[in-house]
């Protein structure tokens, strides 16, 4: 038994306690609710409502006094005035806090309430009870992240007041750190706060107030603040995986473009500077760019040199030649033979043979006379001498297709001895004997129509049968000066051989009385 | 023989005629619209809070009690409620009316002209929350209190109260409304 009770005692005491300890946290708040209302609320006394079913009325006094020495009456509309208890409350600064704390609370209507001391009325008022809430802060504050960057989403519960619900006014603020922002929220217990610092911790607080409209009161104390940290901004790893491969595409283009184009951009960049090395073997790299010397030392050489520029060259050549318009022998005749004998000679059995075959030539051997006039080019004395004989005019070629002869006839040897100059280039075993001279000519000639046959084949193996509309510019291209006029000698004939030649290129137009106007290169004159 | 006839056909008269009567009112149950017409008294009250000229009254005015004590009143049903709030408006409208014909200024007297329009409008709402229809017996009586005021300021004001009091009440706890989830 005894046991019993002292568990039923201890159980006792513990729910005291635990209801003093509660009762101590509404304190706290009331506490908090009369200081803050003292400094503002100017009227006596000074009421404030925190329920539905309650009234809380105080007022200071610094005079010492107790309790006893205060009457509070409270008068309804429309009835009469009751008394309220007055209990005191030690304050600082010597001061003591005198409350009362209404039993019956009616709304909307007018509260009448005197205050006396010692019988006298110190205060007196007159008020609405719903005009004067003053509400604890908002439960269950919480803030959380929204999906989006600086955005944070703040919720609460409202005051659990009957009747109230929709009369209620909230403020929120917000802070980064240094400065609050505020907000105020109608009808509603929730907010999205936006424009916030990505990454950043936020602290929230809200308070609640009546609208104002139906109830009214004094703002709520600030919630303890709430701390959330906006969401970080992160790369979206989708969108830096497709600029990775956008640029990875790109790069590869340009490579290929690069590469495939290489070798425009190449010609672009470093443009080839044309060198006539090629034609000169050994010309730059052995002798160093002494010509005399390279001719000097690469007779041998040169022999097949000259072969191929014939080869290149001569057909072109002869293209030209088939431009040349017809002429009659006879007036090519009569310009013909400045030559100096040989060359003469010969001329003269070709425009003989010319003339009795002219009928029956064709256009295509011409080749043959351009390898004539070769031969009698080449034949001269020396290099060097080309020149002098160049400019002399000694060796004239009529060439066109008037002189043509045909192969079965005796231009044959003509061509034979067209041909011989070649012929005699590859035989004779020293350079200077295949230009020496061309009073050698007849010679050549004959050792030429020795091995005509021979060579016969060859300038119809060589050339194409195509015209010699192309003489002329091959000439220009070895970089020989031609000079054109049908007048004229030789001059470039020899310019097979390019370098060997250094007239200056002057392409006159064919005098048009001149029967060979056509004629490019070669001209009797 | 002949009755039962005339019954019957009486019967479907008054058949046609009840379907021949308006259609009862939309509920409204939307607290902000009783929250603008309180807007409005407060508004007004605030007003004339401070008039000097024509504020007293020639006779005190009856008007109806505006406190509420939760308790009380929620143990009241609520059509007893109902009948209160529609006496309490009939007064009202009745002491606006006597205010209005004795008022010279035109402001005054518009407020006054749409006060008494937001009082009509609020019976008009009451009715559509299928409140029985209720009109106080005239002469007044003991049953529903009263007091007496005799000025407009102190009219005004009651006014108001009344409105933020139990009509509010009354609206927000109607049936009606309660059963169409609002």
């Amino acid at each position: 038994m005894t046991m019993l009770r002292k568990t039923q005692h201890f159980g006792l005491l513990i729910f005291f306690l635990s209801q003093k300890a509660s009762l101590e946290t509404v304190d706290r708040h009331f506490e908090s609710k009369v200081d803050l209302l003292l400094n503002v609320e100017t009227e006596n006394p000074k009421c404030f409502a925190e329920g539905m079913r309650d009234l809380t009325c105080f007022w200071e006094d610094e005079d010492g006094g107790s309790a006893d020495q205060y009457s509070f009456t409270y008068t309804y509309e429309n009835e009469k005035s009751s008394e309220c208890k007055v209990t005191s409350q030690p304050a600082e600064g010597a001061k003591t806090r005198y409350f009362c704390h209404l039993p019956k609370v009616q709304h909307f209507g007018d509260l009448y309430l005197r205050v006396f001391r010692d019988g006298l009325q110190i205060y007196n008022r007159s008020l609405l009870i719903n005009l004067l809430f003053w509400l604890d802060p908002p439960a269950n504050l919480t803030v959380t992240q929204t999906g989006k960057l600086g955005q944070l989403k703040v919720t609460w519960l409202p005051p659990p007041l009957k009747y109230m619900e929709n009369s209620m006014m909230y403020e929120v603020r917000y802070t980064a750190g240094s400065t609050w922002k505020e907000k105020v929220v109608r009808e509603s217990t929730e907010i999205t706060l936006q424009g916030l610092q990505v990454n950043t911790k936020y602290k929230v607080q809200v308070r609640v107030k009546p609208d104002g409209l139906t109830y009214d009161g004094f703002w709520s104390s600030w919630t303890l603040p709430v701390s959330m940290t906006t969401a970080p901004k992160d790369v979206d790893p989708l969108i830096l995986a497709l600029c990775l491969i956008i640029t990875f595409v790109l790069v590869l283009l340009s490579l290929t473009a690069l590469v495939s184009h290489r070798s425009s951009l190449q010609k672009k960049m470093w443009p080839l500077i044309p060198s006539p090395e090629n034609k000169f073997p050994g010309l730059f790299t052995v002798y160093g760019g002494d010509f005399q010397e390279w001719l000097g030392h690469s007779g041998g050489g040169l022999r097949p040199s000259p072969a191929f520029f014939f080869f290149e060259e001569l057909p072109a050549m002869l293209e030209v030649l088939s431009e040349a318009t017809p002429v009659p022998p006879r007036s090519v005749e009569s310009r013909a033979c400045n030559l100096p004998e040989s060359g003469c000679k010969e001329n003269e059995e070709d425009l003989q043979n010319a003339e009795s075959g002219q009928e029956g030539w064709q256009p295509t051997p011409p080749a043959h006379w351009l390898m004539k006039h070769f031969q009698t080019l080449q034949q001269g004395p020396s290099p060097f001498s080309w020149s002098t004989q160049l400019e002399s005019k000694d060796s004239y070629v009529t060439l066109d297709h008037s002189f043509q002869p045909k192969p079965q006839e005796t231009p044959m040897d003509d061509i034979s001895e067209e041909s011989a100059p070649l012929r005699v280039l590859f035989t004779s075993a020293e350079i200077s004997a295949s230009h020496s001279d061309l009073g050698s000519l007849p010679q050549s000639s004959r050792s030429g129509r020795l091995s005509s046959e021979s060579s016969l084949e060859y300038p119809h193996s060589i050339w194409p049968p195509k015209g010699i509309s192309y003489a002329s510019l091959t000439l220009a291209d070895s970089g020989v000066s031609v000079d054109y006029s049908p007048m004229n000698s030789i001059r470039t004939a020899a310019g097979g051989i390019g370098g060997f030649y250094n007239n200056d290129y002057k392409n006159e137009i064919p005098k048009p009385n001149e029967p060979l106007s056509g004629c490019p290169i070669y001209s009797a004159c | 023989m002949e009755i039962p006839r005339l019954v019957a056909v009486l019967l479907m008269v008054l058949e046609w005629a009840h379907s021949g009567l308006p259609s009862p009112l939309r509920p409204i149950c939307d607290p902000r619209v009783l929250d603008r017409f309180i807007k409005e008294a407060r508004d007004m009250e605030v007003t004339m809070r401070s008039c000097s000229d024509g504020c007293s009254l020639a006779e005190p005015l009856p008007v109806p009690l505006t406190s509420v004590d939760f308790a009380v009143w929620e143990k009241e049903d609520a059509q007893k409620q109902a009948q209160e709030v529609q006496s309490g408006l009939w007064l009202l409208s009745e002491a606006i009316s006597v205010v209005r014909a004795s008022v010279t200024s035109a402001m005054l007297q518009s407020l006054l002209d749409n006060s008494h329009s937001n009082l009509h409008s609020i019976r008009q709402v009451i009715r559509s929350l299928n409140f029985q229809e209720y009109m106080p017996p005239t002469g007044g009586t003991a049953h529903e209190e009263t007091w007496r005021v005799s000025s407009m300021p102190e009219l005004l004001r009651v006014h108001t109260n009344f409105l933020r009091g139990k009509v509010r009440l009354l609206l927000a706890s109607a049936a009606a409304c309660r059963r169409d989830g609002s």
